[in-house]
């Protein structure tokens, strides 16, 4: 019997938990053709992340879905998380208090929001809950990260064709179907014969959301050498969670979450604008030659953050190109002139 | 120059109210304290602290910090019609034009080194992620400590002692950077000052309620976001006092014209900041904004042998703090109180936190039969303005009230 069906939007979610409850995860990609209706309940000015996403749930293109998790981790967020109970009032939805730093104490609160999560989960389906289960699913989930970890590192060291999009299939896998297919996915990725190709400008793109394989083919045939997918679609969705210190999977998650490469919305108040250096550190452990930046129209969290990242790419002597837009397959077909130019003029 | 600018107007408004010692003046008063207040964060002498909206000021006070949300500054200069300067300063540097005026034109003012640099920063989640961000900038530019005020979306036990612990946390930063322990009693008192402010806050409030309404379009024009700047002084309350006596006084010798009051209008959110005609434009149509959403008091009184907690729970009560219901049930129940016929949402361009639900606030309000008017307006940066249109859809909107 196919298990129950949870949505989440936001990489903040873990879905090791969700998963333990007995329900596939299915993170709700702004994606598809449903039509523009997002305006009736959410002012145009937010994210096409958050519009798109209720597009979909307004033309019931969610289909088994019959429970959401809302992480409180942007404005834009908690308005989709406002509206979705406008939107699909059947549903069974949670929201998840998420600090904006890494303290000790923002890392004690998560952890009690992350076990508030899992048995809530665990109820809504009728199980028993279960720490056991949770860090047996996190144990799944780290393979897969370190298995992920293995084709990253192939990415940045040679150009191979086709990998970033092999590896951005994988993580779809993982959010959209299950942890296990993902795994089985990337093992299979690391066993195969990839073979390199020269002529390529290895680049190292971040951002919020870039999750259509689709895209990182175009830049390849556009001369990218893409050496790391530093989104929350990407890579830092699939981060290794820590459970070496501590019993606790949920501070273990709260802890791994929290002090990961972060998302532009969480902040080391000991470093502030840290982001921009972690960026400068991931490109040059990536063997970038250049930084490529994605964001979406209206992210306030990566917007205010770009001229800092810019200045920190600036002093590292990395070239940088910023785009911004709305994820789809157009948009980014718009943009080649720019990436063409911006790879030609590194030179390879 | 900035300090010289405040100094002058100090003086100004003092020379005023010393004109008429028995005067009441309210207005003048605030307008007084909140220049004081610039004065202040602008000598050379004072601790200061850059804050989110949220922060506890009660708290900062009693331990001698000059402290001020920053959206305040941007407030200020779009009213002194010079916020476009630091907002091109800021699109400049590469500062998204799409983002929130207030934050851009602070901004841009930090960028030309024209605020004062803060001792310390005090951030907040709430109300936006945008605002955080601003305090993150701040802190790196200016080189200073950086402490955050995570404020949960729910009221639950864990939210409540999560955010008491973080104030607590906070008043030993404070602490860390002034050298000087924070004081219980100091602490005590002023949140006495805050609890007799508060009092006198739901006076005026009560009073704002009659019909006709003893309040004009502007009097309570961001009142209720700024006096929390004063909370936990006596300043403080003697401002509150000033408006609930004028208010008082109004009704005593029946001051408001009830033809000027034939629609009674509710403010949602914040005003526009730059000069602009709102009073005239309402007035034409013999219709004036009674409330202001943002003008109300949400929380319990204050409980000095629980101070932590206190503050973490008004913080929590604020709707902007909360989910959408939270804040449509809140508006509905101004629309109730105050007997409004109808509500002006301005639709802050760049706000995703204020503006994102504007269709769910509609939606609540027609629900209790109060038509809402939805404007596309950017409340700071008034170089896209299209006063005429505005001026249209007000006549529309008070014709189709009026019936």
């Amino acid at each position: 019997m196919k298990n129950k069906i949870l949505g989440f939007t936001c990489a903040y979610a873990p879905v090791p938990i969700i998963e333990a409850a007995g329900f596939q995860a299915f993170r709700v990609l702004p994606q598809g053709e449903c039509p523009d209706q997002a305006g009736q309940l959410l002012h145009d000015n937010l994210c096409p992340h958050v519009k798109r996403v209720l597009d979909r749930a307004l033309d019931n293109d969610l289909p088994g879905v019959s429970a959401m998790v809302f992480v409180n981790s942007c404005d834009s967020m908690r308005r989709v998380a406002d509206a979705w109970r406008s939107a699909r009032p059947g549903d069974q939805v949670m929201v998840l208090d998420l600090p904006s730093t890494n303290t000790p104490s923002s890392i004690d609160f998560l952890a009690t929001e992350y076990e508030r999560m899992a048995r809530t989960f665990f109820t809504w389906n009728n199980l028993t809950f279960s720490r056991e289960r949770v860090r047996e699913r996190i144990n799944v989930w780290n393979d897969l990260s370190q298995t992920l970890a293995l084709l990253e590192t192939k990415m940045g060291e040679a150009f191979y064709p086709g990998l970033a999009a092999e590896v951005q299939t994988v993580v779809n896998t993982a959010a959209t179907d299950s942890v296990d297919a993902a795994l089985a996915m990337a093992k299979a990725a690391v066993t195969k014969a990839w073979v390199p190709a020269g002529g390529h400008a290895p680049v190292f793109l971040f951002g919020n959301l870039l999750f259509d394989p689709k895209v990182f083919d175009l830049f390849e045939r556009w001369n990218m050498h893409v050496t790391r997918l530093d989104f929350c679609t990407g890579s830092r969705f699939v981060s290794t969670v820590d459970l070496s210190q501590t019993d606790d999977p949920f501070a273990a998650l709260a802890r791994s979450y929290m002090t990961g490469p972060p998302c532009a919305r969480t902040m080391d108040i000991t470093r502030p604008g840290s982001i921009a250096q972690k960026i400068v550190e991931r490109a040059g452990a990536s063997n970038a030659r250049a930084v490529m930046g994605f964001t979406l129209k209206f992210c306030d969290p990566y917007l205010a953050r770009i001229p800092g990242i810019r200045q920190a790419l600036q002093a590292a002597g990395l070239p940088f190109l910023m785009l911004e837009g709305d994820c789809t397959m157009g948009d980014i077909g718009q943009q080649q002139t720019r990436i063409e130019a911006f790879t030609e003029m590194l030179g390879v | 120059m900035m300090y010289d600018y405040f100094s002058s107007i100090v003086s100004g408004i003092t020379a005023k109210l010393e004109e008429d010692p028995h005067g009441i003046h309210a207005r003048k008063r605030y307008a007084l304290a909140v220049a004081a207040l610039g004065q202040r964060l602008y000598s050379e002498n004072a601790r200061i602290a850059w804050c989110g909206v949220t922060a506890p000021f009660d708290l900062l006070n009693s331990m001698g910090v000059t402290s001020c949300f920053v959206e305040f500054v941007g407030a200020m200069l779009a009213s002194t019609e010079t916020a476009e300067l630091f907002m091109q300063e800021a699109e400049d540097a590469g500062y998204a034009a799409d983002s929130c005026a207030y934050h851009r034109a602070v901004t841009g003012a930090m960028l030309k080194s024209a605020m004062p640099v803060p001792d310390f920063i005090i951030g907040t989640s709430s109300p936006c992620t945008a605002g955080l961000a601003v305090m993150e900038n701040m802190a790196k530019q200016y080189r200073k400590d950086l402490f955050v005020l995570n404020v949960p979306q729910s009221e639950s036990p864990a939210a409540v002692r999560f955010l008491a612990l973080q104030i607590e946390e906070m008043a030993g930063f404070v602490a860390g950077h002034t050298g000087q322990a924070l004081s219980k009693n100091r602490l005590g008192e002023a949140l006495e000052l805050t609890n007799e402010a508060t009092v006198l806050i739901k006076e005026i409030y009560g009073l704002a309620k009659q019909k006709p309404s003893p309040v004009d379009s502007r009097f309570l024009n961001n009142f209720g976001v700024v006096i929390t700047l004063f909370m936990g002084t006596r300043e403080g309350v003697d401002i509150c006092r000033a408006f609930r006596d004028e208010l008082s006084h109004r009704i005593a010798t029946s001051a408001m014209d009830p033809s000027q009051e034939r629609i009674r209008l509710m403010w949602v959110q914040n005003r526009i900041q730059f000069p602009f005609p709102m009073e005239s434009m309402l007035g034409d149509s013999g219709a004036k904004i009674v409330v202001d959403e943002l003008n109300d008091v949400t929380w319990e009184p204050m409980d000095p042998d629980n101070p932590f907690e206190s503050i973490a729970r008004r913080i929590l009560s604020i709707p902007f703090s909360r989910n959408v219901d939270s804040r449509v049930a809140h508006l509905q129940e101004l629309a109730r109180e105050y007997q409004i016929d109808g509500a002006i949402n301005p639709c802050h361009w760049g706000c995703r936190q204020g503006t994102g639900v504007r269709g769910i606030i509609s939606n609540g309000l027609r629900e209790i039969g109060v038509p809402v008017l939805n404007l596309e307006i950017d409340c700071v940066d008034s170089r896209n303005l299209a006063k005429g249109q505005i001026q249209t859809r007000f006549e529309a909107f008070t014709e189709m009230i009026q019936g």
